[in-house]
This record gives C-alpha cells, sequence and structure tokens, in this order.
C-alpha cells in the first residue's frame, strides 16, 4: 500500500495518519468555528518504532461543554464531616457573592488515535463534571444525542473501556473493526477518483460516521 | 442599557471554583508511591486558569497532571493546549498521611501564611512582573492510596479590603466603549492573547488614547503610561461569567492597586472571550471605588478569606477513583471485556453470567489439574477448588503449568501453590485448596483409618454438593470411583479426563440416576436408564481395583507424553463450557462429530456436544463416542447409588475393603460367570488399565 495520496483498501498508514490529520484539523478550523479546533499532540520518547522520521501523534479536541440538568451530577463521596469544617476565625465575608446551584456542566475530551494493528482511526473519549469527576458510561449516554444510542445498537458498535494507549488511563472508545470495511464503500462512492480516496479526505469522511456516534456533527462543506 | 449609576453597592465578587483533572491524581499517586513515600512536606504546585469562555459556564482554576513538579520524562509531551487557557498560577499542596492529620491542619495558619506571600509579593514589587502570583492559591489534601479516594480542599486568599470596595458601575465592556475603542480593544486583546510572550499574563493594562486606539501594556508599565490617554484600565482574565459580578482575581488586584498607587477610583476590565477571541458583550467594565488605607494599616498585612465552598458548604470535596486506578478493578473489567469482544464478535447467545458465578472443583493438581485451571480462567470462570493430597515435586514445575521451582524448593502443597498461583495470575478469582486425599475402593483400610476415611468422604461430598461442576483428574482409575458416584447421586456436572502414555480421553458424566430434576423434558429420560449417558466406569466389567501396587516403578507415575495434558485439560474445559451452554445442561444428549447438524445449531451455539473424546497422538487422530449409561454401572447406576443412599458409611466401607462387593452388588459377578461359561475368547486390545472398556 503506497503511503502517498491515495488510500484503496480502507486503511492508513502511520504517514497518512499524519497527513489526513492535519488536513482534517485545517479544515474543521476553516469550517467548523462552532468548535474549537483540533490540536495536534505529537509523541516523543517511542521506543518502539521504526527508524522513520515521522511525527507521530495524536488529534486532541478536549473541554466540550454539555450543559445538563442539576440531577445528573454525581455524588460525592460520603463526607462524614461536621457540617462547618471551619473554625470560626474566618467570619462571614459580605464580598463574596453567594452562588445558587447552576446547572452541571459535563466536559468531554476527544482524541483520535492511530491504531497499528487495525491500520485506522480510533476515537477515544471521555468525559467528567466541573469539578474533575470522572462521567461514567451511563451518564455519559444521557448526553448524547438519542439517534446515536440507537444507531450504536444497530450497528454492533460498542464504547468499550481501555487504556488509553498513551495516557495510560481508562477512557472510552469506539470499537475500530469494521472501520476499514465502511470506509472502502465510502471510498468506492467518492467522486474525485473513483475508488480511491485521497489521503487528506480521510478523516474528514471518517469523522462523519463516528462523529455522528458522539453527537459532533460536521458540516458538508468539508468534504469537499 | 441599565447603567447602574445608583448608589454604590458593596462590590461582590463571584469565587473561584477549583477542576482537578483525574489525571492530576494519577500523577500525584505515583508520585508518592515512588518518590515522597511518607515525606508530608508542601510540594509546590502550579494550576492553571484561562478567561471565561461561554456566556453561560465560568472557568475554573485546574489542576492537571502536568502541574505536579516533573524531574522524569513523561511518555507523552505535555499537552500542547497552547497557553492561552493555561494561565500557570504558583500554587502549594499540603498532603497528608492520614484523614486525622488532614483535619487537624490548621486551615487559617496556612491561609495566612499564602496571603502573606501575596502581600510581600505586592510590597516588594515581584506582582508586577510576574502578575499571576496575585492567584497564589493553596491546596491541602488526603489521598488514601488504598482505596484509590481523594479528599481535597482549595484556598483562594484573598486580602480583604477593610472597609470593602464598593461597587460604582458595572456594564458590558461593548457599552463602555464607543464602537471605534471597543474594534481597537477587541484587536489589542486578540493580539496580546495571540502572542506566546503574554498569552499567559493574566492582568495588564487597557490604555485607550483620545483617538481611540487601545494598546494592552504590562502592569510594570504603569508609571511609563500615565499622561498620554484618554481611558486607563486595569484588565485582567476574569473566569467568571456573570453579567454582574466580576471574578475573584478582582480582589488581589484591588489590594495591589491600592497598595502600589493609592488609587481611590479604579476602572476595572473583565476580560472574556468566547470561541477564542474576545467578547466585549460578555466581558464587563467597572468602577469601584477604594477606600486608602493610612499609617499603620498601609503596612500590616490584611486579613485573607478564600476556602472554597463545596455545594455551599465550608466541607472539603472528595473523589473516588478506585475504577481507573486500582489494579485489581482495572485487571477485572480488562478480562471481562476480553469475554464481552468474543461475545459480542463471535456468539452472540453466550451466556456469560453462567460462567462467571459457576464454581468449580477440581480433583486433582497435577498436569491435568493446572491445565484445566487456566483454561477455565481463560473462560471468566472465577471460583475454583482444588483437592489433591501432594506437595510440588522437583519434576512437576515443567508439566505443571501453575507451579515454579520455588514451590519445589518449599516443599508447598499442590493445593495451597495452586490457588496462591491462581491469584497471582488474576487477583480477582476466588479460589481455595483442600489437601486431602481421596478414599479408594480396592485400598483396604485398618479400622483405626475408618474414621479418618469415613470423614475425608464425608468432606468430599460436601465438596461436591457445594459446587456446581467437578473434573475428575486424578492419577488413577481407582480414584475417580467415589467422586463419580457421589456426582451421579447429586446430579452434578463431572468431566473427566485421563491420560495414557500417548493417549487421552475426555468425558462428560451423564446425569444421576435418580435425578430430582423437575424438568418434564427430562421425565422419559429418567424412565429407561438407558437414555442417561454413562459414566467413566460404565463400560467396566471390573470393579475399580488397586492399579497401583506392585507395579513397576513407571507403571505407577503416570509418564504421558506431554503435550497430551494441555489437549485433554483445555478439551475438558471446552466440555464444560458446552454443557453450561446448552439449554438442557447435564442432560443434554451426546452428538459425534457425524450429527446431522455438523456445527452450531440453536441449542448450542458453540457447535456440538459430544459424550466422550478419545484421541490418539500417535496417530494425531481424535474421535467422538457416544456410551449409555449401563444399569450394572458400580459407579451411576441405580442399585449403587439407592445401596449408597440406604447404607451411606457401612457401604462406603465395604466398597473401599472388599473390591467384588461391587460386582456382586451390581450383578457383574453373575454377568462374568455368564460370559465365561460360554468359553469364548476375549481379545483384549491393550493390558493398560486406563483405557480398559470392554464393549458389551
Amino acid at each position: 500500500m503506497n503511503s502517498g495520496r491515495e488510500v484503496s483498501d480502507g486503511r492508513l498508514t502511520v504517514e497518512g495518519f499524519s497527513v489526513a490529520a492535519r488536513a482534517f484539523a485545517d479544515k474543521w478550523k476553516i469550517h467548523n468555528q462552532s468548535f474549537p479546533p483540533w490540536s495536534w499532540v505529537p509523541l516523543i520518547n517511542r521506543t518502539l518504532h521504526l527508524s522513520n522520521q515521522q511525527e507521530e501523534g495524536y488529534l486532541s479536541l478536549e473541554e466540550i461543554l454539555i450543559l445538563s440538568s442539576l440531577e445528573e451530577s454525581p455524588e460525592d463521596e460520603s463526607l462524614n464531616v461536621a457540617t462547618d469544617c471551619l473554625e470560626k476565625e474566618e467570619s462571614v465575608d459580605h464580598t463574596i457573592l453567594v452562588q445558587n446551584q447552576e446547572n452541571e456542566a459535563h466536559y468531554y475530551d476527544f482524541h483520535i488515535v492511530y491504531s497499528s494493528s487495525y491500520k485506522v482511526p480510533v476515537l477515544y473519549f471521555r468525559g467528567y463534571c466541573s469539578g474533575g469527576q470522572p462521567l461514567s458510561l451511563d451518564v455519559i449516554k444521557k448526553d448524547l444525542p438519542s439517534c446515536s444510542v440507537s444507531l450504536l445498537h444497530e450497528s454492533k458498535w460498542t464504547f468499550i473501556t481501555q487504556e488509553h494507549p498513551y495516557l495510560n488511563r481508562p477512557w472510552f472508545k469506539l470499537h475500530p473493526c469494521g472501520t476499514e470495511d465502511w470506509i472502502k464503500l465510502l471510498s468506492q462512492s467518492s467522486i474525485s477518483t473513483g475508488c480511491q480516496m485521497p489521503v487528506d479526505l480521510y478523516l474528514v469522511s471518517w469523522f462523519s460516521v463516528v462523529g455522528q456516534v458522539v453527537g459532533l456533527r460536521i458540516p458538508l462543506e468539508m468534504l469537499n | 442599557m441599565s447603567e447602574k449609576e445608583t448608589s454604590p453597592t458593596i462590590l461582590q465578587f463571584a469565587p473561584l471554583n477549583s477542576s482537578v483533572d483525574e489525571g492530576f491524581w494519577h500523577s500525584f499517586s505515583s508520585l508518592k508511591l515512588d518518590k515522597l513515600g511518607i515525606d508530608d512536606s508542601p510540594i509546590p504546585i502550579t494550576g492553571f486558569y484561562g478567561p471565561c469562555s461561554h456566556p453561560q459556564v465560568s472557568n475554573h482554576l485546574t489542576l492537571l497532571s502536568e502541574s505536579l513538579p516533573l524531574d522524569e520524562q513523561s511518555s507523552v509531551a505535555s499537552t500542547s493546549h497552547g497557553n492561552r487557557n493555561k494561565c500557570p498560577v504558583p500554587g502549594i499542596l499540603y498532603n497528608t498521611n492520614t484523614l486525622e492529620s488532614f483535619d487537624k491542619l490548621d486551615k487559617q495558619s496556612l491561609l495566612k501564611a499564602e496571603a502573606n506571600k501575596i502581600w510581600d509579593d505586592i510590597q516588594s514589587g515581584k506582582a508586577l512582573e510576574d502578575p499571576a502570583v496575585l492567584s497564589r492559591f493553596l491546596v491541602i489534601s488526603f489521598a488514601d492510596l488504598k482505596k484509590w479516594s481523594f479528599r481535597y480542599w482549595f484556598a483562594f486568599p484573598a486580602l480583604v479590603l477593610d472597609p470593602p470596595a464598593s461597587l460604582v458601575e458595572l456594564k458590558p465592556a461593548s457599552e463602555y466603549f464607543s464602537s471605534e475603542e471597543a474594534e481597537s480593544v477587541s484587536a489589542a486583546c486578540n493580539e496580546w492573547r495571540n502572542s506566546d510572550l503574554t498569552t499567559d499574563v493574566p492582568f495588564f493594562l487597557v490604555s485607550v488614547s483620545s483617538d481611540s486606539k487601545a494598546s494592552i501594556r504590562h502592569l510594570k508599565d504603569w508609571e511609563a503610561c500615565q499622561g498620554d490617554h484618554h481611558k486607563l484600565l486595569f484588565g485582567f482574565y476574569d473566569p467568571c461569567h456573570l453579567p454582574n459580578n466580576p471574578g475573584w482575581p478582582l480582589r488581589n488586584y484591588l489590594a495591589l492597586i491600592r497598595a502600589r498607587w493609592s488609587l481611590e477610583t479604579v476602572w476595572f476590565f473583565c476580560y472574556r472571550e468566547s470561541r477564542g477571541f474576545a467578547d466585549l458583550n460578555l466581558s464587563l467594565v467597572g468602577q469601584a471605588s477604594v477606600t486608602l488605607a493610612s499609617g499603620e494599616s498601609a503596612e500590616t498585612v490584611p486579613n485573607s478569606v478564600g476556602w472554597e465552598l463545596n455545594k455551599g458548604k465550608r466541607v472539603p470535596r472528595s473523589i473516588s477513583l478506585a475504577n481507573s486506578m486500582d489494579p485489581t478493578r482495572l485487571a477485572v473489567s480488562a478480562v471481562d471485556l476480553n469475554l464481552k469482544l468474543m461475545r459480542w464478535r463471535a456468539l452472540p447467545s453466550l451466556d456469560l453470567n453462567v460462567l462467571s458465578s459457576v464454581k468449580c472443583l477440581l480433583l486433582g493438581a497435577g498436569t491435568l489439574g493446572c491445565q484445566v485451571a487456566r483454561t477455565l480462567m481463560g473462560w471468566g470462570i472465577r471460583n475454583i477448588t482444588f483437592v489433591d493430597y501432594g506437595k510440588v515435586a522437583m519434576s512437576n514445575p515443567v508439566r505443571q503449568s501453575l507451579y515454579t521451582f520455588e514451590d519445589c524448593v518449599g516443599g508447598e502443597f499442590k493445593a495451597v501453590a495452586a490457588v496462591k498461583s491462581l491469584k497471582q495470575i488474576f487477583p480477582a478469582m476466588e479460589s481455595s485448596g483442600v489437601v486431602m486425599a481421596i478414599p479408594m475402593p480396592g485400598h483396604p483400610i485398618s479400622s483405626q483409618e475408618e474414621d479418618s476415611v469415613l470423614a475425608d468422604c464425608k468432606r468430599l461430598s460436601e465438596l461436591i454438593e457445594s459446587h456446581d461442576a467437578v473434573f475428575l483428574l486424578t492419577d488413577t482409575r481407582e480414584s475417580r470411583w467415589l467422586p463419580s458416584l457421589l456426582c451421579a447421586n447429586a446430579n452434578k456436572i463431572a468431566i473427566n479426563a485421563a491420560l495414557g502414555f500417548d493417549s487421552y480421553m475426555v468425558m462428560r458424566h451423564g446425569a444421576g440416576p435418580t435425578s430430582l430434576s423437575d424438568d418434564m423434558q427430562n421425565l422419559d429420560m429418567n424412565k429407561t436408564n438407558k437414555q442417561r449417558l454413562g459414566c467413566y466406569f460404565c463400560n467396566d466389567v471390573v470393579a475399580p481395583q488397586d492399579s497401583m501396587t506392585d507395579r513397576t516403578l513407571d507403571q505407577q507415575c503416570t509418564v504421558t507424553r506431554p503435550g497430551l495434558a494441555p489437549i485433554a485439560g483445555a478439551l475438558a474445559v471446552e466440555l464444560l463450557v458446552g454443557v453450561l451452554q446448552h439449554p438442557l445442561g447435564i442432560n443434554a444428549k451426546g452428538d459425534n462429530s457425524s450429527s446431522s447438524n455438523g456445527g452450531n445449531n440453536d441449542d448450542s451455539p458453540l457447535g456440538i456436544l459430544p459424550h466422550q473424546i478419545r484421541s490418539s497422538v500417535s496417530q494425531f487422530s481424535q474421535i467422538t463416542l457416544l456410551g449409555q449409561a449401563s444399569n450394572s454401572c458400580t459407579a451411576c447406576s441405580e442399585t449403587v447409588i439407592s445401596e449408597y443412599r440406604e447404607r451411606g458409611n457401612s457401604f462406603l466401607l465395604e466398597a473401599i475393603n472388599h473390591p467384588t462387593y461391587l460386582e456382586d452388588l451390581t450383578g457383574l459377578t453373575e454377568l462374568k460367570k455368564a460370559a465365561n461359561s460360554f468359553n469364548l475368547d476375549w481379545e483384549d486390545d491393550d493390558t493398560d488399565d486406563e483405557d480398559v472398556a470392554v464393549h458389551m
């Protein structure tokens, strides 16, 4: 498979991924300004990889905010503490605004990471609330658009918890098997070069499907 | 367009809130475990914040994994968020080693100490050079690294102005500036934000000239700014989003302004953004009125406040990260995931719950026992009990996959060493070992031994009752008799595996003869015993005897080709899983490889479920066989079972001490007499007792 301009078998090389990632991030910045831009996180100290000089990394989109109603916020651990832990010395300060409980904000981080075993990109994500506490899958599913939950059931995709390959913590990911197949379908119907898909459109096409599952849509202009 | 021109009110600040990324706790735990140990000296850390970026949600002061002092290289470049939203702010972490010492920390003096540092930075001028120190903060914490839970409390020290500052007016910046000025201010802010040199400087001056040109300057340039401006505002990154209140950083900012420049009227600019650009509708401009301190009070440190509230209460926050940090939990979820993937990808009808709840009893912890245990673990089976009376011998570790050299040297009992080994492989295993010999027929016992042997029988019976599946993996024929009988009696799934030198046999016993199942499907099965599948002894014409005494050494030690035990052990487990997945379970009928379905059917998603599998590795051949239960079986026939039920221990003693008893009981004696009277030549294929299976 050439690491050049086109992809014909649904898969990407490491170099292809870097190229596709930059193209995707650029197009996103231009066409999708309702969202913050994706940033490229380079990887250093990768002792495993071969001699090729290509920079490896992943795409990161973080702190996407979804407001949800208060009931969703997770409980604090039961605090067996007295109701007031501060001594009386700190007197009431009238210059501090007393805030009402507002809606709970949920934040989401998305990483697009290259899988060298499947040779396709994989979407990793996690959710957390404003204090930093991680959100469980049940809570996350409530934040997703309802159509994506049914899409998951139908297409046998699953969110699974796995080690993030670089951060050594459990993140959720969309399982990558089958990606190769539907990318091939997409490239067969791509207008530009017959059955080939240009590398720089790979991630855009991939994300047009995958993004829907997590509620991130891309505008059609990006596909041109 | 409301202007707050009414009489000045006390200026109220919106408190700053904390946000601790999971990564911070991960990094801190490593730091504590690897480096700090019980050292609880304060740790300098860095917090990050940026201007508000959303009209409905305030920003927080965040701790990330890079907040901790680094001295090792991490394998990932520190996430390049760009510094614009991560202005670094100095802080300090006091982590205690016990919950009691956490509660006992003198919070007021810790807060005062940090407030003093801010005051000193104001007095010395450091705050002008590096204004981020105005937002210095403090965290106290207790990290419970056994339960992976963290209790913590932030304080954002704010110097209290006495009397408090009052608010003369506050309005959106777009209303304060003319449209020309606003455009220029936005442009200047965006430039400030886009330059790496200035983007993380959270306090600055906004100078607007009379021809509406705005410029942003560092605080230290204040003197230089005097005179050539039409408007001069004190700008700062405001994390707060509220339209009627400025954010917390303004507090120490006002203290600085009052102390350094003695201004009574302060025009301030709460800088907020949206979508990465200056947003002058969201940003605020306000005028504060400050009473100057005089004389002594100008020199003394003001009081301070700033402990963060938790849902309005003055209590610490806590978080549990056991699910993502406890290694045992991580192992469990990884193993579960593996099984779920199998079900999802290949076997949607696989019942994983039955596998995780089944209790397996392994009689024998040798070559077969070790392999069976490992394969059971692969299927997600968590509950395994070993019965074996032997110790790990020097020749064992190479063939018995749960043992190591240390076990031999230590003279460990196999049942004990096996349990230890399972836990080392997968900490969530529930496993126990019983060091016990299985009473065998044909090995007569003295009267002194009777009690202990009967106790062992009872123990074995209880073990079988309390498990769901029993594997017969011992190294003699006769040691399988009692377990076979007890399994038939209790109607428990029994899987039998036996090895010859270059052959093996794996089979599942049929249901017991008087199985009390009220499943309607089984009624016609129980009518005639012939419908039951046979057990290991069903095809014998001799009762199990002593096969061990008077044999030569090589016949006493079962010597087999090493490849056989792993194959037979693995097949035994696959057979069990097939039974467990089959809707009829122990009553499933036996299939042959040549069965009509020849493959997956609805009943058995895993494929056919044979009764017996026999193989010879010298031929690399494997066949499946089907055998029905025999009415004259010495282990599972109705005769024997009812005799056992009726006479209990005396039956057992007779069977153990008198080998012909069982033959008489079951009528085998009669049968043999009748057969002998015909004077036929019986051709024995082999003389190896292990493989005697004479078909009637």
